[in-house]
C-alpha cells in the first residue's frame, strides 16, 4: 500500500492528450441517438441521462469544471429525476402497443419519420458545411493563457456584472416552479 | 481545428434532438430532444468561451450557467403541462391532442 501510494506521488503524469475529450463527446452523441430511437420511455430516459453526465464530464474536460458540475447537479439530479416521474405519472397505452414488434405498417408514421429525416439531414449537412468553411472557425486557435476557471471569479461576476439578469433568472424560476406546481395539481371537480 | 470538431459534435447532438421534437409523437419525447438540443447550445458557448480571445471574461461561461438555469425551468413546466394533458386527454400523444378547447 505504502510502496504504491510512493509510487503514484512520484510519478511523473503526462499532461492528458487532446483527443481524450472526443470519449465523452462520443458516449454522449451514442446515448443521446439511444434516447431518441429507443421504444420503451424509460430505456429513454435513462440513456438521456447518461447522455447528460456525458456532457457534463465533457465540460469538465474542455475546462469549463463549474458548469459541469451544474450541469451534473442540474440535469442528471434534476431535470432527468422529473422526467422519470413524468413518465411514471403518464401511464401511456404506447409502451403497451409499442412493444409488439410486429406492428401494422402505417403510412402516416412512415411519412412523418421520412419527412422528418429528411429535414434533420438538411440542417446536419448545412450545419456541418458552414462549420466547415467558416473562416473564423479554421482560424480558431487556443488563446496562449490558458483559460482559468475560478468559482471565486464567477460568483464575483454574478455579483456584479450580471446581477440583473442573475435577478430575472430568480424571479425566473419562482414563477416557473409556482407555475408548475399550479398546473400539475388535481383539478376539484365542480 | 479542436473547434471545429466541438462544433461538429454540437450539430450532431441538435439534429439528433429535432430528430426528436420532428419524428416521434410522443410529448415526453419531444421534450427529451428539446433538453438535448439545449445542451448542444450550451456546448457550443462552451467551446467558443474556450476558444475567445477573453476567456477571463466569461461570457460563455455565463452564458451557459444561464441557460441551464431556463431548460431546468422549461422542463419543469413542459411536465407539468403534459401531465395536465393526459389527466384531461387520457393520453400523451401530441397528434390526438389537436382541440384548444378544453
Amino acid at each position: 500500500m505504502h510502496d504504491l501510494l510512493q509510487y503514484l506521488t512520484s510519478r511523473h503524469w503526462e499532461p492528458a492528450p487532446e483527443w481524450l475529450f472526443l470519449i465523452p463527446a462520443l458516449l454522449m452523441l451514442a446515448a443521446g441517438f439511444a434516447a431518441v430511437v429507443l421504444r420503451n420511455l424509460i430505456h429513454c430516459a435513462l440513456c438521456l441521462t447518461l447522455s447528460f453526465i456525458a456532457l457534463g464530464v465533457l465540460f469538465i474536460a474542455l475546462g469549463a469544471e463549474f458548469v459541469g458540475l451544474v450541469q451534473l447537479l442540474v440535469y442528471v439530479g434534476a431535470v432527468s429525476m422529473l422526467i422519470v416521474f413524468a413518465i411514471l405519472l403518464t401511464p401511456a397505452s404506447e409502451v403497451a402497443a409499442s412493444n409488439n414488434p410486429f406492428r401494422s405498417f402505417n403510412l402516416s408514421r412512415a411519412l412523418n419519420a421520412a419527412v422528418g429525416g429528411f429535414i434533420v439531414l438538411l440542417v446536419l449537412g448545412g450545419l456541418l458545411a458552414a462549420i466547415a468553411f467558416s473562416p473564423h472557425a479554421q482560424a480558431a486557435v487556443l488563446p496562449t493563457t490558458a483559460a482559468t476557471l475560478k468559482p471565486a471569479a464567477i460568483g464575483q461576476n454574478l455579483l456584479t456584472q450580471t446581477l440583473l439578469p442573475l435577478q430575472g433568472a430568480a424571479i425566473l424560476l419562482t414563477a416557473a416552479l409556482v407555475g408548475a406546481a399550479l398546473l400539475a395539481k388535481e383539478e376539484k371537480q365542480s | 481545428m479542436m473547434l471545429q470538431i466541438l462544433l461538429a459534435i454540437s450539430a450532431i447532438l441538435f439534429c439528433i434532438g429535432l430528430l426528436a421534437a420532428l419524428t416521434r409523437s410522443n410529448a415526453i419525447l419531444v421534450l427529451i430532444g428539446i433538453e438535448l438540443m439545449l445542451g448542444a447550445g450550451n456546448l457550443n458557448f462552451i467551446a467558443f468561451w474556450k476558444f475567445s480571445a477573453h476567456p477571463e471574461l466569461l461570457t460563455g461561461v455565463m452564458f451557459a450557467i444561464f441557460s441551464i438555469a431556463l431548460a431546468a425551468a422549461e422542463a419543469a413546466v413542459g411536465l407539468a403541462i403534459i401531465i395536465q394533458v393526459h389527466r384531461r386527454l387520457r393520453t400523451v400523444n401530441i397528434n390526438k391532442a389537436d382541440q384548444l378547447k378544453g
